[in-house]
């Protein structure tokens, strides 16, 4: 069991990381106040945007296109979350259809333009980022072959964010700005804060990581552009909720994801599992999820007034 | 307030349809035979089913001057299929294109509502959901010996490799999928028997994934096989297949001496890596192209051979390998030549059955 626990959990990771910083995304826009549904189509977006410039730049700079393209991502999902800002924020619009809106309009966009641009509807890249074993601590026994062999460098950058974010949001004034907010907007604005900037700021931080996210799916596992994240935004989304909107509590939610995930899809080479019917094993994680929120909706730590457009005039 | 949120909602959907409606083909003078297609589950450029149909039409395009069109169904169920044909009928597209299996039961509705229309669906022959098949005098029906193609790659593949472990990733267990994998063990047994190599293939490293667009599964599922010791997994997968095939680049860049097998189409160039080098070994193909360039031609000579079944084959040089394969030794393509005519004299005769094959 041990021996295959260690096998998988590289590949556990691997799969996590994109779901964490998406799901860490939606953290930053939820707790300013701002439903972000839209996460599936921003992170659509940031996976096209780096298979585009990768592909048009790896010949040229083989191996610092990668990092380029994951930048262009990050600055293609802001941007692209802008419209959901201006929508929720500066419109007063429903934050629930502004991000349908985001994900259809992203699905249609990417797809066509990856057609006018390439002739095709998929965008593929040669080679994605090497896997590899950070030194001397893999080989630590156990732990050194969980965590530190064949690992990518987006994961290590993406725990540096997810670590940087918890000072941020806990222990700098910015981030209790940015919590007050969600909970409390109108006394946040009394105490002198632009609720709107902040928000706005917020916004635009949850599409770059969402697009970051996007493009370390295309550097990592899937090496193309199809048209499709695989639902994995809404997952990020529910990740979000089930780890109660608090930056550790999602790394828990979305590695129990990935791991879960990465077990239904082996479990068919792995003689092991492969008795379970690969239903219960794909099933799981969502019906977990479901009882798990059925007993948690009491104590729901969900910011207050997340989905409420900011009105000044209102009391 | 409500108003507002409709109007969001409908202009959304207007500019869905608006840019999905740019993608189909261009629209040129009447008087011209107009050919159409329907695509399956997944795009236009699928690199393997779709893609292979739709090259055919092209070459047609290009060398008969008809005009050509395909529509993508928005689901994969018998009505969305339907109303596809339908809309290709009603604009006056009297010649259409399904590929795949799924159109089976669209397709026996289709061709008594258009007598008129001809239609080719290939993998797969129309029935009312009852597997009682009938192909209706409009109607071709296309297989593909599958087996014999994965048979030849088989052989390929325990030729190269000399010694050591394969894999197969199957997509959803399929006739056509099922079929590939049993001539690819039949082929790794023939050349192991006549050949004198060591290339064996694991019951737990036979697996059907069970979709064909979980490209992370795929990667998953051949970063597995390859820690396990397999040095070249067959994937007849789809976009699963994507997945195994950008494992393999991984792996390989890294100087891991893995090897990808291709299907449908020569997928040699999705698997290069650095300029010139490869991870994809050969490919087991199908010459769908050929097939639906051919059934336009002969509807064009009025030689349309409506109402029968055809198997395309080995003996009709329907399947193959790809012509160039330059991470195949010489040596090892003369040999698989060889082997392609003792197929074709019948001397070898690949099962399409499963047997006492695994899976």
């Amino acid at each position: 069991m041990l021996d295959l626990i260690i096998q998988i959990f590289p590949y556990a990771i691997a799969f996590t990381i994109p779901l964490l910083i998406t799901s860490l995304g939606g953290l930053y826009s939820e707790r300013s106040g701002v439903v972000n549904i839209g996460l599936e189509g921003l992170m659509l977006v940031g996976l096209f945007t780096a298979a585009l410039v990768i592909n048009k730049l790896e010949i040229i700079y083989p191996g610092k296109a990668i990092w380029i393209g994951l930048l262009a991502a990050m600055v293609a999902g802001a941007l692209f979350a802008l419209l959901h800002a201006f929508a929720c924020i500066t419109l007063n619009a429903n934050q629930i259809i502004s991000g349908i809106a985001i994900n259809m309009t992203a699905t249609a966009l990417t797809v066509y333009l990856a057609r006018g641009i390439t002739g095709s509807g998929n965008i593929q890249i040669m080679l994605g980022l090497p896997r590899k074993n950070v030194p001397f601590l893999s080989e630590i026994p156990i732990i050194g072959k969980m965590f530190f062999t064949g690992t990518y460098a987006t994961t290590w950058v993406v725990l540096l964010i997810l670590l940087l974010s918890w000072f941020l949001l806990y222990k700098m004034v910015f981030g209790l700005r940015l919590r007050a907010c969600g909970e409390h907007p109108h006394a946040a604005d009394a105490a002198g804060i632009n609720v709107y900037l902040v928000r706005y700021i917020a916004v635009m931080i949850s599409g770059a990581c969402a697009g970051l996210g996007g493009g370390i799916i295309l550097v990592t596992y899937s090496g193309e552009f199809n048209g499709s994240v695989a639902g994995l935004g809404f997952l990020a989304l529910a990740a979000l909720i089930f780890g109660q909107w608090k930056p550790l509590g999602i790394l828990a939610a979305t590695f129990f994801f990935g791991f879960a995930s990465t077990i239904a899809n082996v479990s068919q080479v792995i003689p092991a599992l492969s008795s379970i019917p690969g239903i219960l094993l794909k099933t799981f994680p969502y019906i977990f999820t479901l009882i798990a929120l059925v007993f948690s909706a009491k104590s729901s730590q969900a910011p207050k007034a997340a989905g409420e457009p900011y009105d000044k005039g209102k009391r | 307030m409500n108003k507002k949120y409709l109007a969001v909602i409908l202009v959304v959907f207007l500019l869905t349809s608006v840019i999905a409606g740019c993608g189909g083909g261009k629209a040129e003078p009447a008087e011209k035979v107009k050919v159409g297609m329907v695509t399956d589950a997944g795009t236009i450029d699928d690199k393997s089913f779709n893609q292979g149909t739709w090259e055919g039409v092209l070459k047609a395009e290009a060398d008969l001057g008809v005009e050509v069109r395909y529509l993508k169904p928005v689901g994969t169920t018998e009505a969305d299929y339907i109303r596809e044909i339908t809309n290709l009928v009603d604009a006056g597209f009297k010649f259409i294109v399904c590929p795949g299996y799924k159109f089976e039961t669209a397709i026996f509705e289709a061709q008594t509502r258009y007598p008129d229309v001809k239609f080719v669906l290939i993998d797969g022959s129309p029935h009312a959901g009852d597997y009682n098949n009938v192909v209706g005098e409009n109607t071709v029906a296309v297989f593909f010996a599958e087996h014999e193609s994965g048979f030849l790659a088989g052989v390929a593949t325990a030729l190269q490799l000399k010694e050591g472990e394969t894999g197969f990733v199957g997509g959803m267990e399929i006739p056509a999928v099922q079929k590939f994998n049993w001539g690819f063990q039949q082929g790794l047994a023939y050349a192991n028997e006549n050949h004198g190599t060591n290339v064996t293939i694991n019951a737990e490293n036979v697996i059907y994934q069970g979709s064909f667009d979980n490209v992370a599964a795929g990667q998953q599922l051949a970063a597995q096989m390859y820690d396990k010791g397999v040095d070249a997994i067959f994937a007849a997968a789809g976009g699963v297949g994507v997945g195994v095939i950008n494992e393999a680049k991984a792996r390989a860049n890294t100087g891991e001496n893995v090897w990808v097998v291709g299907v449908d189409v020569d997928q040699y160039p999705e698997g290069v890596y650095v300029e010139g080098k490869s991870a994809v070994l050969t490919s087991a193909m199908k010459y769908i192209d050929v097939v639906s360039y051919d059934m336009v031609a002969a509807y064009l000579d009025e030689t349309f051979p409506g109402g029968e079944t055809l198997t395309f084959n080995v003996a009709n040089d329907g399947v193959g390998i790809p012509k160039d394969n330059p991470n195949l030794d010489d040596e090892v393509e003369a040999e698989v030549a060889k082997v392609y005519d003792l197929i074709k004299d019948g001397t070898i005769v690949v099962a399409d059955t499963q047997g006492d094959l695994i899976k």
